[in-house]
């Protein structure tokens, strides 16, 4: 009934005055309720989101009531916007549309979801294991967190190294990723028991990419057979991966308790590198 | 703070000894927030980076019985578990090296494979000694009516484990040393070596020494640093425990107890991983 009288438009006196304001009010509530309908899906990026989830939506603001014409100047305006990676774009453009229709990422092609994730790992690799000091935003990394990066890097791993042992191979990989997913666990617990702040999957998440100087070295050392070479490719590829995983892990505990805090990543990155050598 | 127990005025021994262990140990569960609360376990880790250390040295001072002093007013298990951890990676990564030296030398030819299995044993022997040992001791001990508290048993029993490390380094090269060519092995080079230790001392003490170590043969020596290192952290639980029990003639038994599992622990070590 309700859904009825919402439909049938009251009449009125029908000058084109009129209908001009009811055409725009029609606009402005749309505009409202879900910009995404009437916008392109980057319009909300030019705001930077300080996340990426799509289930934390609180610091997106809401879509200013702006009439027509200044949206047609922010639509002008996102093509010279700097791209922040378009995933931030279509999550919350899931936000902002809650009742519009249904949300890009389910009716996109499959190859851009595997291009938007390929590309959030590949930024996120960047952040963390190339860390560079004058980058612009030091701690997008912890907020853009995910954990593909880390499973493929954890199974690619455990695969280099099962593959390169004569036997046993399935517990070689056993070990290897049990090694690595409890110790990524115990380690994050281990921050925290010792008074840290740090977010349970953020660390898991940071843990994971460290290893992928590991994976680099795990490649060549599958290549190659020398066991000088080896140890020298190793001893690299865990000073990388230290390396990485030290400005996290320190910033995350009271400076006194920093060492407390490296010690066991140290020990779990040693283990990791003697399987490495030890596999031939 | 120290929370004093009302007097609760039947006086015996028993209750006056409990009396302010429980007073203490009334502090910690104020903070107890449930088994699946981090914030629960946080206060038996709250030591600092040289607090551990100052910890992890005394340790390697057998002698001194005044280990649960250090840790009375903050015990933690930090050592506990990171103790144990190392100590099971250096086993099974010094096992396998051990290993891959002697397949090297005998054969020629490296048919080595790195033996995964060898990481269950160290983990499974060297956790469930931590753990379930001072387990037993805590139940027994409250049993017999004396105070005990399980988390400084975990503490000190876990930095009792440290002494094995370095031992756990020593114990494959000794097999390097003697799987040496012949041709490595003559006095000179050894004379060059001990030079470095016994610099100071006159030239043939030097030579008597040199010919007394290649005298004795290498597994012997593995046996000498073993038994070195089981009695050094066997007196060092022992010692431990008897000044914290302080307690009558008949306790004394369990100290002896603790003395032998110490020892026999470290025996397994060698025997099992070393052999």
């Amino acid at each position: 009934m309700s859904n009825s009288h919402s439909d049938t438009i009251p009449l009125r006196p029908s000058n084109s005055q009129s209908d001009i304001d009811e055409i725009r009010s029609l606009i402005d509530d749309s505009v409202h309720s879900g910009p995404a309908v009437v916008l392109p899906a980057r319009h909300p990026a030019t705001t930077p989101p300080p996340s990426s989830s799509p289930f934390i939506s609180s610091n997106i603001p809401p879509p200013p009531p702006v009439s027509s014409s200044s949206s047609l100047q922010k639509l002008q305006a996102v093509p010279a916007a700097p791209p922040p990676p378009p995933p931030v774009g279509n999550s919350s453009s899931i936000v902002a549309n809650g009742f519009g229709p249904p949300p890009n990422t389910l009716t996109e092609p499959v190859l851009d979801t595997v291009k938007r994730d390929l590309w959030r790992i590949v930024s996120n690799l960047k952040l963390v294991v190339f860390p560079n000091p004058f980058r612009e935003d030091p701690g997008k990394a912890l907020r853009d967190w995910d954990l593909w990066g880390p499973f493929f890097f954890i199974v690619f791993l455990g695969v280099a190294l099962s593959w390169s042992a004569s036997v046993k191979k399935s517990q070689v990989f056993a070990v290897a990723f049990a090694l690595l997913a409890a110790g990524a666990v115990i380690l994050t617990l281990n921050v925290l028991l010792l008074g840290g702040h740090i977010i349970f999957f953020q660390s898991l998440s940071l843990l994971g990419y460290c290893l992928f100087p590991l994976d680099v070295g795990a490649l060549i050392c599958m290549l190659k057979d020398n066991v000088v070479a080896k140890v020298i490719i190793v001893c690299l590829a865990l000073a990388w991966s230290s390396w990485a995983a030290y400005p996290f892990m320190s910033s995350a505990v009271n400076p006194n308790r920093k060492a407390l805090a490296l010690y066991p990543v140290l020990l779990m990155y040693l283990s990791v590198g003697f399987l490495i050598i030890a596999i031939d | 703070m120290q929370i004093f127990p009302p007097n609760n005025g039947s006086g015996r021994g028993y209750q006056t000894l409990e009396a302010p262990a429980e007073s203490f140990e009334q502090q910690p569960p104020n903070n107890w927030k449930g088994v699946f609360n981090i914030s629960s376990y946080t206060q038996y880790f709250n030591v600092d980076t040289d607090v551990v250390i100052n910890r992890l040295i005394s340790s390697f001072h057998p002698t001194a019985g005044d280990f649960f002093n250090k840790i009375e007013a903050n015990p933690d298990l930090y050592g506990l578990i990171w103790i144990t951890t190392t100590l099971v990676f250096m086993l099974s990564c010094f096992e396998n090296f051990a290993t891959y030296l002697m397949q090297k030398h005998t054969d020629g030819t490296t048919t080595w494979s790195f033996d995964v299995g060898y990481v269950n044993v160290a983990a499974s022997g060297i956790y469930g000694y931590a753990i379930a040992v001072p387990m037993a001791f805590y139940f027994l001990l409250r049993y017999l009516g004396s105070n005990a508290s399980l988390i400084r048993f975990w503490c000190m029993w876990g930095y009792s484990l440290s002494i094995f490390m370095p031992a756990a380094v020593s114990l494959p090269f000794k097999i390097a040393y003697s799987l040496m060519p012949p041709r490595f092995c003559n006095c000179r080079s050894h004379l060059e070596n001990l030079k470095v230790v016994f610099g100071n001392l006159d030239f043939r003490i030097r030579i008597w020494i040199s010919k007394f170590l290649l005298l004795i043969p290498v597994e012997f020596l593995r046996w000498i640093i073993i038994l070195i290192t089981g009695t050094a952290s066997s007196c060092f639980v022992a010692l431990n425990l008897r000044s914290y029990i302080e307690g009558g003639n008949d306790l004394t038994i369990i100290v002896i107890a603790a003395f032998l599992l110490q020892m026999a622990l470290s025996i397994f070590i060698k025997v099992w991983f070393f052999p």
